[in-house]
């Protein structure tokens, strides 16, 4: 189960999701611009504010951090 | 192994306005960018560039990549590769080492722009992404409902103003001048009568404190050396840049602030065949505008300097 928590504007979060969609991935997309109880459940689980974070089965990734990413997710990259 | 006629290193206005002009020059051309858009993505809203009047910044950038992609055959345009050094500065072939490969080339543009400059204080680096920010326009809605302080008052800065206040509650405005500066000043000066902005002037950050996240900032007044304490949950930075040029070694000329330093009239640098444009180089102003028109003057120098060397 892969969830990303990001910005409608940050340059970051659209990379890291438009590379999640050309690696053929599914993920939930959590705007914290909206959502308020998404915004507070990723600062819980980032111990930071700062987008985008993605939630990898449970494995927490700050940032577009494309080899870690890569990594848990098994890819090619 | 190939050699390139020219390889672009960036992807921000500069860089993709180089790659445009290289294409319609039939030159073997690669441009190499961590991110395509460079900068822009990060604008607000831009009203400076001519012809898409208030376009978003990250609007803007797809319209150029869009532009960029037209001449998708006659380049080769690798995303999300970071170059990490040129060398071979004094021969005619240099290479161009990146993380994932390495290339040789005739000519090379550097338009790799610059980033942000960061605080220098106790509790920068342990509150960085806990409260202290260098992206507004990333991290603005994390702040919601919230008090937080800007530092600087350049256009970054009025930017950033401007974006928080439609989240935010209130805001400490920090300038360590007592005049609001840049492009936009005019629309700086109007926030200033907003009820949320509480401006600051003559002041700089000197310490953040908190605890898992930031709680407070102390600032001091550089004109009666005074401290004060106010209560912030958010830090937005922006205080200037430096450029990009990690990767040149020593091998060209920098100026004082660290920019590239260029024939204006042509983009070369003090190395025969490399080039500059836009942000990373020793202009005065960094717009996008500018960088552009510098991208265009680059590529067409790199041809010319091509043509030359084909004749020997
Ligand atoms: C918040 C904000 C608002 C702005 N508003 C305006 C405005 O309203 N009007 C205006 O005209 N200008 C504005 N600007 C300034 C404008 O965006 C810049 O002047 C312009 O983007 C500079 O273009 P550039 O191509 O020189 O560099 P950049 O846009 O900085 O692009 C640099 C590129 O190089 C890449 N790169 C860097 N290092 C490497 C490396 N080692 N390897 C590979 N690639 C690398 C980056 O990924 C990026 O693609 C604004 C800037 C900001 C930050």
């Amino acid at each position: 189960m892969i969830k990303v928590y990001s910005t409608p504007t940050c340059p970051y979060c659209v990379t890291l999701k438009n590379f999640l969609k050309e690696k053929g991935i599914d993920f939930e997309d959590l705007d914290v611009a909206l959502d308020a109880h998404a915004r507070d459940e990723m600062v819980e689980k980032s111990g930071q504010m700062g987008v985008p974070v993605s939630d990898i089965d449970g494995e927490i990734v700050i940032g577009f951090d494309r080899d870690k990413i890569c990594q848990l997710l098994k890819l090619e990259c | 192994m190939k050699v390139y006629d020219l390889i672009i290193i960036g992807g921000g206005p500069a860089a993709m306005s180089a790659a445009v002009y290289a294409a319609r020059r039939k030159l073997k051309t690669a441009l190499i960018a961590k991110q395509l858009g460079g900068q822009m993505n990060e604008g607000y809203v831009i009203e400076n560039y001519l012809g898409p009047y208030g376009t978003p910044g990250p609007a803007l950038a797809k319209k150029f990549i869009w532009h960029l992609n037209i001449f998708k055959k006659e380049l080769e345009i690798k995303e999300g590769e970071k170059v990490q050094q040129i060398s071979g500065c004094d021969s005619s072939v240099k290479i161009v080492e990146t993380d994932r490969e390495e290339y040789k080339t005739k000519t090379v543009i550097i338009a790799t722009g610059k980033s942000e400059k960061k605080l220098d204080i106790p509790g920068a680096k342990e509150f960085e992404g806990k409260g202290i920010t260098y992206c507004a326009t990333c991290d603005a809605p994390m702040f919601s409902g919230k008090i937080v302080a800007v530092v600087g008052a350049g256009d970054s800065g009025i930017d950033t103003v401007h974006q928080l206040l439609s989240y935010t509650s209130k805001i400490y405005w920090l300038n360590k001048y007592a005049e609001i500066k840049g492009e936009n000043k005019t629309l700086g000066e109007e926030m200033l009568n907003n009820g949320k902005v509480q401006y600051l002037p003559n002041c700089v950050p000197s310490e953040i404190k908190g605890e898992k996240f930031v709680k407070s900032l102390i600032y001091t007044n550089v004109q009666n050396n005074q401290k004060s304490e106010v209560e912030v949950e958010g830090i937005f930075v922006e205080i200037g840049s430096t450029s990009k040029v990690d990767f040149i070694n020593g091998c060209l000329k920098t100026s004082e602030w660290g920019e590239i330093e260029i024939n204006h009239q042509t983009g070369a640098t003090s190395v025969p065949g490399i080039f500059a444009a836009g942000d990373v180089a020793d202009t005065k102003y960094k717009q996008i505008s500018i960088a552009v028109g510098q991208g265009a003057i680059a590529a067409l120098s790199a041809a010319d300097y091509l043509k030359t060397l084909n004749k020997k």
